[in-house]
């Protein structure tokens, strides 16, 4: 930020014959500087910064990796702001080791009273302040006994002798390894503490912002009644995604791409609970959803849990089965052909009249309200279902569409077979 | 990337007021078949998407997940970014169900592979721009889906656009084609080809845009691609090639070998022991102004980079130069001045240690069979220690069965299959790089994901 002095009568080289009543250029060119910074905001929904509130909001270290120049800081600026907490900035690269650590204090007898790591007084402001935002940015740019001194910092939230209070949160910046001037590498238990958090621009922002027109983000607030729910819904997600994938647990990033990232392990799992409870309490999207459990365990793992939470948001079968005529089935194809399938599992694993036809009525309607290619295959396997004492519903009759449309696509893959045959021999 | 929201971002085509709540779609009536005048074949389109969806299980999520709409504006079937498939009546009407069912997976195949993310991409990075561009990008990307989604109970449409008609090699990523075909008189008849914003990243007439129904959100599209691709590693027998490499790089795409060596290399030269670092050895200057205070200084010492290179024949003069030019410039990144940085060629034996002073200098004769453990003692033999040790080769070759007192990095030229092992002994298989060595991949991926 250019911040400027009032001018007085001794530091004015550019006029050096000042008329009274002209304005001087300098005044001008003040003017010309409070016209570019006169620049308005306007609400706007940022994917990116709703998750870095909610990481920080709780209390787990974010690192934002990102491109130099693309707004980290003021991103951090603005979520200062908002959290209403004091900033502090460090940039790590023009720092010592010592500046983290402590310097140490030669006394009158070290040999009885010890040697004193005396911190830096930005940090003995933050401890007296009680609260605060500490920014370390350039992680990427430190020599590496800078970094194993800030490290500690992050890890254990000690400076020297101090030790921060719960109240500071800590978020770190680094540059990605390609464009990092020096080798700033996460080890993996070092990695494996933080939630990376990939910082780009959105061109259309930048643009509008050049142009006199900043984004202010709504940022979310926590539904104080939701808090429960929250909690059972986020330990559910993640416990019952451990118990059938227990190979997810633990798993050490290997190979030279996953190198510094997000890897699962118990310490990153509880961290996603937390995430996902905040994320929930605060009704975020998927978007921002997606970001941070990415963010703390990694783009696989992650992927795997936000599909069980799509699984999760599926309809009950148990639900639908007993009020087949109000059903909600899910709009979009894919989801709709998992929860009608889910139904015939139902059906399959407690077997009785009433609820086989239910699941025809359920059938029926499908096709009614959406695409009758996604009813083909549950009703084969509903049609298998069938006890030698159960009567065909009535309702049966009017699937006849689809049993035309299954034998139109077996007549087409007939004729596909035939004529792929011939170039299958011929081509590959 | 989130699609950016500008204007309304209410669910403005079926007057869906009062329920802007997050991700729940109100159950309305199929929208396309709502239209009156279209008189599109739903049950030809649908028996054609059951076809696809049998034939291709591993596709049959991301097949259902499209929503279809029906338009007249498109040639014939066409998709736009957010997952909307949209077709011509009259396309359906002349064309085959069969037929029908390959256009369906190659349409979905552009969206699996975000060819428009892809397309985007290219176009900043190598500054395309223009209709044109975005027609050739879609020439291109239907050339990686077309030379191998057929087959195996999957009609080739009618008309479609194979490498091989524009004389290009099959097996090609969408940025490679890109590189190697103009438009010209084999395109000139290619110009109504057109699979929608989906394909190329350019928007049209008919899209529905990012705020109209039915769109799938970067999150559920990141799903539906995750469950495909969970699909065929699953199954990894029922995929041809070209999907299972989709599937193993859909999440993890290769990065660009230049950067993963260089911060290799980096890390390697700069972490504790070698390079810059502080010690307590002399005092700092900043002593003077904190009396009492012990304070460490910087002292940087020179990382030393030892490149043993590889000159057997299995390996380009070209792979050579540009790997070696790329290490030296890494070197003189992390501080290492030109003769701290040392070259040795090795094929079965190696011959002698040359300071790089100038790159081009250096004679990279060698051919036949390669051992790199005489590189290795070679490089440690002689006179100071190096920091790093970087080790250029394809692979072919025995490695040192005990880990060097320097940190490693190995730079693997990348070879298809394990078809160059087998000249005398079909048996053979090289040792892979052992544990303690870094191993980047050179040459796979340029960057393209």
């Amino acid at each position: 930020m250019p911040s400027h002095t009032p001018r007085t009568a001794t530091d004015a080289p550019a006029d050096p014959f000042p008329v009274p009543g002209r304005p001087s250029r300098l005044d001008v060119a003040g003017q010309l500087l409070a016209l570019l910074r006169d620049t308005t905001t306007e609400p706007r929904p940022d994917d990116q910064l709703e998750a870095l509130t909610l990481a920080v909001a709780a209390d787990l270290p974010v690192l934002l990796w990102g491109e130099p120049g693309i707004g980290k800081t003021a991103a951090l600026t603005q979520l200062a702001e908002s959290l209403d907490l004091p900033l502090t900035t460090v940039i790590a690269s023009v720092h010592e080791p010592s500046d983290f650590s402590g310097l140490p204090i030669v006394g009158d007898d070290p040999a009885e009273q010890g040697i004193p790591m005396a911190p830096p007084d930005w940090a003995v402001r933050l401890v007296r302040a009680g609260r605060g935002l500490l920014f370390l940015d350039e992680l990427s740019t430190a020599p590496p006994a800078v970094q194993a001194a800030l490290l500690r910092l992050v890890l254990e939230r000690r400076i020297g002798s101090l030790q921060l209070p719960p109240g500071v949160r800590i978020v770190a910046a680094a540059n990605p390894r390609g464009s990092a001037a020096d080798g700033w590498e996460l080890s993996p238990p070092l990695a494996n503490r933080f939630v990376h958090l990939q910082w780009t621009h959105d061109h259309d922002v930048v643009i509008r912002g050049l142009g006199g027109t900043w984004p202010r983000a709504t940022l979310p607030g926590l539904d104080a009644g939701n808090l429960p729910a929250a909690v059972d819904h986020a330990r559910r997600a993640v416990c019952g995604l451990l118990t059938a994938r227990p190979a997810l647990v633990h798993r050490l990033p290997s190979g030279e791409t996953r190198r510094g990232g997000a890897w699962p392990s118990p310490r990153s799992w509880d961290m996603t609970i937390r995430l996902l409870a905040f994320a929930n309490a605060a009704g975020s999207s998927r978007e921002v959803l997606s970001m941070l459990v990415r963010g703390a365990v990694g783009d696989g793992p992650g992927l795997e849990l936000l599909a069980a939470l799509d699984r999760m948001d599926l309809p009950d079968p148990e639900e639908l089965l007993a009020d087949p005529a109000g059903a909600d089935l899910p709009e979009r194809g894919d989801r709709r052909q998992a929860t009608l399938d889910g139904v015939v599992a139902a059906v399959r694993r407690r077997p009785d009249r009433s609820r086989w036809d239910a699941a025809w009525a359920l059938l029926v309607r499908a096709l009614e309200t959406g695409a009758p290619d996604l009813v083909v295959v549950p009703a084969t396997t509903l049609a298998a279902l069938r006890q030698e004492d159960w009567d065909v519903p009535e309702s049966i009759e009017r699937l006849a569409g689809v049993v035309a449309l299954s034998r139109r696509a077996d007549l087409s893959q007939e004729r596909a077979a035939a004529r792929t045959g011939v170039t299958a021999g011929a081509g590959r | 990337m989130s699609a950016p929201t500008t204007g309304t971002d209410r669910d403005g085509t079926e007057g869906t007021e009062g329920t802007d709540g997050a991700g729940t779609r109100p159950a309305g009536t199929h929208r396309a078949k709502a239209r009156p005048a279209a008189a599109l074949d739903f049950d030809k389109l649908f028996a054609a998407r059951l076809h696809a969806a049998r034939v291709r299980p591993y596709l049959a999520t991301a097949l259902f997940a499209l929503h279809t709409v029906a338009s007249r504006q498109v040639p014939t079937m066409a998709v736009d970014r957010h997952w909307r498939c949209y077709v011509s009546p009259g396309f359906v009407d002349r064309t085959p169900v069969e037929e029908l069912a390959g256009v369906w997976v190659h349409e979905v195949s552009h969206l699996l592979r975000d060819h428009h993310g892809r397309g985007d991409r290219v176009a900043r990075e190598r500054g395309l721009t223009g209709p044109g561009e975005r027609l050739r990008m879609n020439i291109a990307a239907d050339c990686e889906i077309n030379d191998d989604v057929y087959g195996e109970g999957l009609v080739q449409p009618e008309g479609v656009l194979t490498p091989e008609y524009l004389g290009l090699p099959t097996g090609q990523l969408m940025e490679d084609y890109l590189r190697r075909f103009t438009l010209g008189a084999l395109t000139q008849d290619l110009v109504w080809l057109d699979c929608g914003s989906g394909a190329d990243g350019l928007e049209r007439a008919w899209d529905l845009g990012p705020d109209g129904a039915h769109g799938l959100s970067a999150q559920e599209q990141d799903a539906v691609r995750f469950r495909v691709a969970q699909g065929i590693n699953g199954r990894p027998g029922s995929a041809p090639a070209g999907w299972r490499r989709w599937a193993e790089e859909a999440f993890h795409p290769p990065q660009p070998w230049r950067e993963l060596l260089g911060a290799a290399v980096r890390s390697a030269a700069s972490g504790a022991g070698a390079g810059e670092d502080y010690s307590y050895a002399r005092p700092s200057r900043r002593s003077a102004a904190v009396p009492g205070a012990v304070l460490p200084s910087l002292r940087r010492r020179p990382p030393r980079v030892c490149v043993v290179i590889d000159t057997s024949g299995s390996v380009s003069d070209t792979e050579l130069g540009s790997a070696l030019l790329e290490v030296a410039a890494i070197a003189r990144a992390v501080g290492g001045r030109s003769d701290m940085v040392s070259v040795v060629p090795c094929d079965a034996a190696a011959r002698i240690v040359h300071p790089l002073c100038s790159g081009e200098g250096i004679p990279l004769i060698g051919g036949g069979g390669t051992d790199l453990r005489a590189g290795f003692a070679k490089a440690l033999g002689s006179g100071a220690r190096p920091d790093v040790i970087v080790a250029l080769t394809d692979g072919q070759t025995d490695w040192p069965a005990t880990r060097p007192p320097c940190r490693t990095v190995v730079g693997l030229f990348h070879r298809n299959a394990r078809s160059g092992w087998s000249e005398d002994d079909p048996e053979y298989v090289p040792d892979s790089p052992p544990a303690w060595a870094r191993v980047v991949t050179i040459g796979s991926g340029h960057g393209t994901r």
